[in-house]
This record gives structure tokens, C-alpha cells and sequence, in this order.
């Protein structure tokens, strides 16, 4: 199950890992399950994989940082030819961080808050090597010279630093004592698309420049196959890939890997394609019998229900996968079920076309926002300050048609959405709701009529596991806004709220309605809450990134359900989002916000393909351009 | 800078509200002090007499004038250290009567209470730093369990086995055979005396620092920045304290510095218990005998002390945590 690399003596070599999981109070599973790789020195490796595929638990146990009650259950791992599975904390503190470098997920709480930047380079610099005072301060220097920060921060607290700041330092201090190993784990996740760009382009930069190996852990596919040598996927605890990046992109072999890359795709092409992976991985606490994909496969053979694959050789990779080797293998006695070979994943995917995405803008308007602006004040001791949030913006939605908000973090999308939905007011413009039983002057709206508006207008936020109360069943979640919107019984609530559950997909509707959030996955999470949203029957619903936490696997099936709701229900959307993808897929009209303006506005393969903007630009190179470059039907 | 001069402007505001206040309540409650003086004098059951009362009232120098008058007097007093006369002590001045019993209760309140963060702090970052092992679910339990004994029980409890029973502790008093003065005879005599008090307050104070301090410190340790500070290969030392323990101590200053603020009210029931002549004490006689200026000198004590230990607790916490400073300046 190695990598087939020429190398004698691999810098890091990883044989049949398995971790453990055992919590007191509910089953035990094993998130990584003999998983093998080697990893030679200056070698770039990416991991791919949804969230629960087991790939930062992986990371961790490279790192032998698991905490209880994660143990390493099984197999070796050797760095540098030293097996470090079992060997002492005290042992291995003395590689830590001369040897092996981390920047960690979320590192925006990976700075100790009460301590100044230098001294947390410094404790780290003087633990490994023999530089001492003005030495460190100067190798520290040097460092922040190295991802282009202005040194006078070395004296500031973390707290004093912007988020892209922070994981550029975290990327520095990994590199503080030059070491031949630095893992990355989701270094970008939850910053800014252009944010993104700048850290990936230093780390890219300075890997080329010092050489050092690394293993990149992420989701998001289109990074980690701009930026890799080689690619892992993993599923399900299983290592089920492992190819070059151009030849994983050229020619993926297993249908997960082709699933997950089917969820990119360039929005500027005529036909959109972006395919989606039904269904949810499996429970590692329960026996799994066959291949663990299975259920989700649309590839997938009778064998695959009764055999466990494993990872094995093909075509220069190698993958765990009965089709694949079947297909493209030595094998004589091919099943009369085995499909054809495909590049692409054999799934359902969201499709739009030109055309679809080009249809007049016939709609009638129901909302018009006319020169609104936001100016936020807030007093500091005597002097006020204040920001300006939305700058003088107008456009308008019409119904049955979606139109999407994108900008980055700051650019007045949330404030914009709250001034439509009436949680704030406009300092100055005005925002006239044109709805079926009446025009209202949103701007104007006494707080004792917004209940009234509310029924038009509903949210879905970005985070369902942050926006369905965890104490109670989506029964009282649904009937909820059916009886204080809608008037209706409990009885006749309960009979809607379950037709709501089909609407979205969730069905048997008797199946769920008595659930608990925690008991679905996040893209029933997500179905739920949009559920929520339909229940007020509303006119228009403001969508705040609905997808940006959901996999990538799922995203395209979130973004199909809302374009049916909004084709069948003539309800208008705006979509707010950072991804122009996204938008492409789901959106008819664009408008591109940055600093409170509209840089830009019109329909959205226009914009797409035209930026007259240099923001919008910026927002395109964002995407990860060397997936773009084959072209994808 | 401005976060230091704003906490002090709202020490002062809320200063002049508190004697103000500590000026109006005593007014506002029944009974007259003068009536209670003379009754104790004469015995329970004797008839007062009117010129005796109206007496006592000269001599204790009751209020004249208007109430707005009173409390500009009260004011011009207070800022010339004048609390006026104990009824209780007469004819000593309330500040000779507290200056007597402050030292007690600042030695043993004070020191009781420093031991006890300090004890409850180390303790409670240590099991939470070995957490899930014996010596964490033995620290745990065992300051539940001591946590529900009240003090005053205890201090009975003490008092009964190592006063009563065995005798190898003075049941009572500050000291005994010595006269007090700065010498070692004296010094080791009160000492002595105040063991069992001390053990008493010792016993459960701790219990709630242990406890704050492991649940923020388990907290603590869960953030990403311990599992950066382990990855870089720092010793157990430096992340447990430079780390964890430093962040986790933050909340618990403030509560201290409260803590040590009530210090100088004493600990009336065990002072009470073991006769002890501190201001606990003092406090539980100043009510029993309507003593309103020693009363009203103590309550403001208190409050100044509650006070100016908000005011250490606010000002420390900004020199702790960088990001407090930021947020208000």
C-alpha cells in the first residue's frame, strides 16, 4: 500500500494507522483505519476529503497530539527512520518543531492571546535551537520579512492582527526553525477567498524556496490540486486514492474522487455542470460490510455490497476501488454488471446552461432598493467614528428570479440583508417591498409591523447547526411559523409541516418530523432550515451563504433544491455568497458589492465573463485556476 | 491609558453613591439608640425614663437640624476622619475602636484568604492539568463534599475536638498571657490563638477557586494555542503555565480581588465562635446595640474596601489581558 516513490528511505513512511475513538457515553469507532503513505523530503502531498473522512484525525496522529479518547490503535509511523508510535512525549518533544512544522485548522485561536507575537516565536525558537536574545529577535524579523508583514507587529498581541495576518504569522512561526516537514491542516478554511490566495501563494512561494515537505489537509479539492504534487482522498477513514494531481485531474479512478472533483467547474463556461454525491458517509460505529462508498456510488457492482476493497496499484496511483480495477486492471472475469469506464462522476449534478442562465429578466419587480446607504457610529471615549457600511447601493429583485450579492467579508452584504429584512434601518434611501397584498415601505416600518413583513420575507443562514434550536424536534421547529404566520391549528400545522419535509426532500416526512437536529446530517440540517423558511409561505427569501459550510459534495444539491423552490413557487431569492460559482449555478442577476458600492450589476454570465470591475477580477482569479485550465463538459 | 482613567472616574462615582446611601439607610430604620442605651443601663425590665433618655441623647450627641444639614455635616466629618463617638466603647472614637480590631481580622482574614487563592488556584490548575487521573477526582470530590460544610460548622467542630477536647488550643480570645506590642512572645501568643480560626475559614475557602480554577483551565486546554504550544515541543512547564494556567487565571483575579475586598468585614460568625477581637466581631455588637456610628463606619469600610478592590481587580485585569485594554481604549 506505499506510494511507488523512488526514494530509498522516505521522509515520513505511515503503515496500516489506525486511531481509535472511545468515548464513555457512545460507541467507539475508527475514524482512521489503516491508512499507509509515504511522503519523501520536499515533496508537496495533498489530503482531500469531506468533513468526517478522519483526515485531521490523521494529522493529529502524525503529529501524536491525539488527546484522549483518540489513541492510535494500529500500524507505525516513521519519520526520518525513527518510529515515533509509540515513542515518549519527552522524545519526541525534541523534533517538535525543529523537525516537523504545523499551521492547524481554525488558526485564528492558534495564537496564545495574552502574549506578545515574539515571544511565542521566541519560546519556539529557543526550545530548538542555540540562538539566544537579539539572535531570535532577529531570525524572527527575518520571518515576518519572509510572508511580507510589516515587523513592528512582532511586538503586537493577536488580537491586534486581521485574520489573514494571523494565519500568515502561524505559517511563519512554522517555519521558524526551518524544518524538513510542515503539515497544514485546512490552513485557509473560514478566510476570505482573497485572503486564501495570498496565504496559498506564500506557501507555495516559500515552499519552492526552503524545500521543506509538506502534506496539505483540505476540502476544498481546487487548492489542493493547484498546489500538490501528489493527492490523497481519503473516505470514510480509508485512504481510497492516492495519484499525482495531474493525472488525478486527467483521469480520476475512484468515483469518489470524481464526485468530489465534479463539484468544481468553471462558472465563466456555457454549460455548467457541477455534480453532487447523494446521501451521507457512513456510520463508523457500526460494521460496515463491503465497500464503504457503496451506498453513495453510482458506479458501484455486486461485489462492492459484499467485499471490502482495498487500496492497490493502477495506472501509476493506485486506488481502492473493485470498479476501477476492474475496468482498467489486468482482471479477465469482469462482472456482466461493470460499467463502463468514466471520467466523471456518474451522479446527479445541477446543470445550467447558457441559455438558462441568459433568460430575460422578465420577472416583475417586487423589491426595490433605491440609494440606500449604512453609516454605522459608534463613540471611543469623546470622539465618534463612524463607518460606512453601505454606500448609496439600489437594485431590485423580481420574483420568481434569483439575484445574487457577492463580496467578501466587509463589503456591506450582511448589513444590505438586514436593512431588507428589516432588523436594521437605512440611515438614508429607501427599500419598498411591492408584495401581493400591498406595497411596504421597509425603511419605514414601525417595529410593531415587521411581524406582518416577516411573513414575506424569510432567512436561511449560513450555519444550520447554529440556526435550528437543539432541544426540540423539527415538529415545533416547523409548525412554529405555520401557526404564528399562518393562523393555522396545531392540527392542521402538523399535516403542513409534513409536507414542507417532502418539499425539501426529506422524505418519508413521518420519518423525520420528530427528529432532533442532531440527528441529521448538515445538508438535512440545511433542507430543514429552508423548510422554515417556506413555512410562512414567504414572497422572498434572503439566502446568507446557505452552502459555504456545507461539503463541497452536497453543495450542488442544496443550490438545485432552492432554484426548484424558486421556479415552482415564484418566490424571489437573494443569494447572498462569495462564490461566484455558486452564483453562476443558481443566480439570474448579479451584483458585485465591495466597500459598501456596487461595482457591479447585470445578468450573471455578463458579469461572469465581463468584469468590468478589477474586484471582480480578483474575485475570479480567486478560483483555483489550474483546475480550470481543462475544459470540462 | 483611557481604559485606567475611566475605571478610576467610576471608582469615585460609585464612592460618593455609597456614602451617601450609607448616610440615608441607618436614618431610615426604627428604633433610637438613646431608648436602647438607657434601657441596657437600667436593666431589662425598668421603666425608661424620659430625662434619662433625653440625656443620653446629648451625650451621644444624637443629629440637630435638617437632614440636608446632617448629611453636610456628615460629609464635612467624614473628610476630616471623624466618625464620631461609639455608643458601645463610649467614650473612644469609633476610629480608635476599628483601629483596634483591624489589625486582628487583616491577619487572619487577609492572610486566610491569600493562602486560599493561592492553594485553591495551584490545585485546581494541577487537576485539570491531570485531568480524569486519581489526584483530579479526588480534588474534585473531596471540595464538593468539603464544599457543602458551612464554616461556622467546622469552626464548632475544631473548636469542640482540638479546644474543648484536647486541649491543645486556646478556645478563645486574640491572645492571652502576653500584652500586646511587636515582640516575638506576643507575636507567637496570637498566632497561637488564631491557628484554629485561621484552619476554620482554611478549610472550605479554597473550594471555590479549585473548582473555577480547573473548569476554566479544562477550557483552556482545549484551545487551538495548547495544541500549537504542545506541537512546538515546549515542556509540559512551560505550556501548563505560560499557556494554560496564565489564560486560565484571568477570571479568577477579578473574583480574588472581590474576595479580598470583603476581607475587611471579617468573618463574623467563626470571629463570633472563637472570640475573636476582630471586626466580624466588632460588626455583630455594633447591631446587637444599635451602635449607628460604629455601624455605619464599619459598613463604609466594607464598601470602600469592596470598592478599592473592584478598582485593583479592573485596573490588574487590564495589565493581564491585552485584549481588555484594546476593547475600552
Amino acid at each position: 500500500m506505499s506510494a511507488n516513490g523512488p526514494q530509498p528511505t522516505p521522509l515520513l513512511r505511515v503503515r496500516d494507522l489506525s486511531v481509535r475513538f472511545e468515548p464513555r457515553m457512545s460507541p467507539a469507532l475508527t475514524a482512521v483505519d489503516g491508512v499507509g503513505f509515504d511522503l519523501a523530503d520536499g515533496e508537496f502531498v495533498g489530503l482531500i476529503g469531506e468533513s468526517g473522512s478522519g483526515k485531521s484525525t490523521l494529522a493529529t496522529a502524525l503529529l501524536r497530539l491525539l488527546d484522549k479518547p483518540c489513541r492510535i490503535s494500529g500500524g507505525s509511523i516513521e519519520f526520518d527512520g525513527e518510529d515515533i508510535t509509540t515513542t515518549s512525549q519527552d522524545n519526541l518533544r525534541r523534533r517538535r518543531w525543529r523537525d516537523i512544522g504545523t499551521v492547524f485548522q481554525s488558526s485564528m485561536n492558534a495564537l496564545n492571546p495574552v502574549m506578545r507575537i515574539e515571544a511565542q516565536f521566541r519560546d519556539a525558537i529557543e526550545e530548538h535551537s542555540d540562538l539566544r536574545g537579539d539572535a531570535v529577535t532577529d531570525r524572527v524579523r527575518e520571518l515576518f520579512e519572509m510572508i511580507m508583514i510589516d515587523p513592528r507587529f512582532m511586538a503586537a498581541y493577536p488580537h491586534e492582527l486581521s485574520g489573514g495576518m494571523k494565519q500568515r504569522i502561524n505559517l511563519a512561526l512554522a517555519l521558524a526553525n526551518r524544518p524538513r516537514f510542515v503539515l497544514l491542516d485546512e490552513p485557509t478554511t473560514g478566510l476570505d477567498v482573497v485572503v486564501q490566495r495570498s496565504i496559498l501563494e506564500a506557501v507555495r512561494r516559500l515552499q519552492k524556496e526552503q524545500g521543506f515537505a509538506v502534506l496539505f489537509i483540505s476540502h476544498d479539492i481546487g487548492t489542493v490540486l493547484e498546489l500538490s504534487d501528489r493527492i490523497f482522498v481519503m473516505y470514510a477513514g480509508r485512504l481510497v486514492e492516492q495519484q499525482g494531481a495531474a493525472s488525478l485531474l486527467e483521469n480520476p479512478l475512484h468515483p469518489y474522487s470524481k464526485g468530489l472533483l465534479g463539484s468544481y467547474s468553471d462558472p465563466r463556461a456555457d454549460t455548467v455542470r457541477v455534480t453532487y454525491i447523494p446521501g451521507r458517509p457512513p456510520d463508523l460505529s457500526r460494521p460496515i460490510e463491503g465497500c464503504r462508498f457503496a451506498a453513495r456510488c453510482p458506479e458501484a457492482i455486486e461485489r462492492c455490497q459484499s467485499d471490502d476493497p482495498v487500496l492497490l496499484p493502477l495506472a501509476g496511483g493506485s486506488v481502492a476501488c473493485h470498479v476501477a480495477h476492474l475496468q482498467r486492471g489486468p482482471v479477465q472475469d469482469a462482472p456482466e454488471d461493470l460499467p463502463e469506464p468514466t471520467r466523471v462522476f456518474a451522479g446527479p449534478a445541477f446543470v445550467k446552461t447558457a441559455e438558462d442562465s441568459a433568460r430575460a429578466l422578465r420577472g416583475e419587480v417586487f423589491l426595490e432598493v433605491s440609494d440606500v446607504s449604512k453609516v454605522f457610529k459608534h463613540r471611543r471615549g469623546l470622539k465618534r467614528h463612524s463607518i460606512q457600511a453601505v454606500d448609496n447601493v439600489s437594485f431590485s429583485l423580481r420574483r420568481g428570479k434569483v439575484t445574487a450579492l457577492v463580496g467578501q467579508s466587509g463589503s456591506g452584504k450582511t448589513t444590505l440583508a438586514r436593512m431588507i429584512t428589516g432588523v436594521d434601518r437605512p440611515t438614508s434611501g429607501s427599500i419598498r417591498f411591492i408584495g401581493s397584498d400591498g406595497d411596504i415601505e421597509v425603511d419605514r416600518l414601525p417595529t410593531r409591523r415587521l411581524r406582518d413583513y416577516r411573513r414575506h420575507v424569510q432567512m436561511v443562514f449560513q450555519d444550520p447547526y447554529s440556526s435550528l434550536n437543539p432541544a426540540l424536534p423539527l415538529r415545533y421547529t416547523l409548525t412554529r411559523p405555520l401557526r404564528n404566520h399562518r393562523g393555522l391549528s396545531a392540527k392542521q400545522a402538523k399535516a403542513v409541516a409534513g409536507e414542507l419535509l417532502e418539499t425539501v426532500a426529506l422524505t418519508p416526512s413521518r420519518r423525520f418530523i420528530d427528529r432532533y437536529p442532531h440527528e441529521l446530517s448538515g445538508g438535512q440540517r440545511q433542507r430543514v432550515v429552508i423548510a422554515r423558511a417556506l413555512a410562512a409561505d414567504p414572497e422572498l427569501i434572503v439566502a446568507d451563504e446557505p452552502i459555504s459550510s456545507l461539503d463541497v459534495s452536497i453543495r450542488a444539491e442544496i443550490l438545485e433544491l432552492l432554484e426548484q423552490l424558486v421556479t415552482d413557487r415564484d418566490i424571489g431569492v437573494l443569494y447572498i455568497t462569495h462564490d461566484l460559482l455558486s452564483a453562476r449555478l443558481l443566480a439570474d442577476e448579479i451584483v458585485v458589492l465591495n466597500q459598501g458600492t456596487v461595482v457591479e450589476h447585470g445578468p450573471v454570465l455578463d458579469v461572469i465573463r465581463n468584469p468590468a470591475d478589477s474586484y471582480t477580477r480578483t474575485l475570479l482569479d480567486a478560483i483555483p485556476n489550474r483546475y480550470l485550465k481543462p475544459a470540462q463538459t | 491609558m483611557r481604559y485606567f482613567t475611566r475605571k478610576i472616574v467610576f471608582f469615585l462615582a460609585t464612592l460618593w453613591a455609597a456614602i451617601t446611601l450609607n448616610f440615608i439607610i441607618p436614618r431610615l430604620q426604627p428604633g433610637d439608640p438613646a431608648e436602647v442605651m438607657v434601657q441596657k443601663l437600667a436593666g431589662k425590665d425598668a421603666q425608661l425614663n424620659p430625662a434619662a433618655v433625653e440625656a443620653m441623647r446629648a451625650m451621644l450627641g444624637a443629629p440637630e437640624g435638617s437632614l440636608f444639614e446632617q448629611y453636610i455635616a456628615y460629609l464635612k466629618a467624614l473628610s476630616q476622619g471623624d466618625f464620631g463617638i461609639s455608643y458601645t466603647y463610649y467614650p473612644y472614637p469609633v476610629t480608635e475602636v476599628i483601629g483596634q480590631a483591624l489589625p486582628w481580622t487583616l491577619v487572619l482574614v487577609g492572610v486566610t484568604q491569600i493562602l486560599a487563592f493561592v492553594i485553591g488556584v495551584t490545585l485546581g490548575a494541577y487537576a485539570a492539568w491531570r485531568r480524569n487521573t486519581r489526584f483530579d477526582s479526588i480534588v474534585t470530590l473531596g471540595s464538593t463534599f468539603l464544599g457543602t460544610l458551612p464554616s461556622f460548622w467546622i469552626a464548632l467542630l475544631l473548636l469542640f475536638v482540638f479546644g474543648y477536647t484536647t486541649g491543645w488550643f486556646p478556645t478563645g480570645g486574640g491572645y492571652s498571657s502576653t500584652s500586646p506590642g511587636l515582640n516575638v512572645a506576643f507575636l507567637g501568643d496570637a498566632a497561637y490563638h488564631s491557628l484554629l480560626p485561621a484552619l476554620s475559614l482554611l478549610i472550605s475557602a479554597p473550594i471555590g477557586w479549585i473548582l473555577g480554577m480547573r473548569n476554566t483551565m479544562i477550557m483552556n486546554l482545549g484551545e487551538d494555542y495548547i495544541r500549537l504550544a504542545k506541537a512546538k515541543g515546549l515542556p509540559d512547564r512551560v505550556v501548563a503555565l505560560r499557556y494554560a494556567a496564565r489564560n486560565a487565571l484571568l477570571p479568577s483575579v477579578t473574583g480574588f480581588a472581590i474576595a479580598l475586598g470583603g476581607v475587611l468585614g471579617g468573618s463574623i460568625l467563626v470571629e463570633k465562635i472563637y472570640d475573636y477581637p476582630g471586626m466580624g466581631r466588632l460588626m455583630d455588637e455594633a447591631i446587637g446595640n444599635r451602635d449607628f456610628p460604629l455601624l455605619q463606619a464599619l459598613l463604609l469600610f466594607i464598601i470602600v474596601g469592596v470598592l478599592l478592590a473592584n478598582l485593583i481587580a479592573d485596573l490588574l485585569y487590564g495589565v493581564l489581558d491585552p485584549r481588555v485594554r484594546r476593547a475600552e481604549s
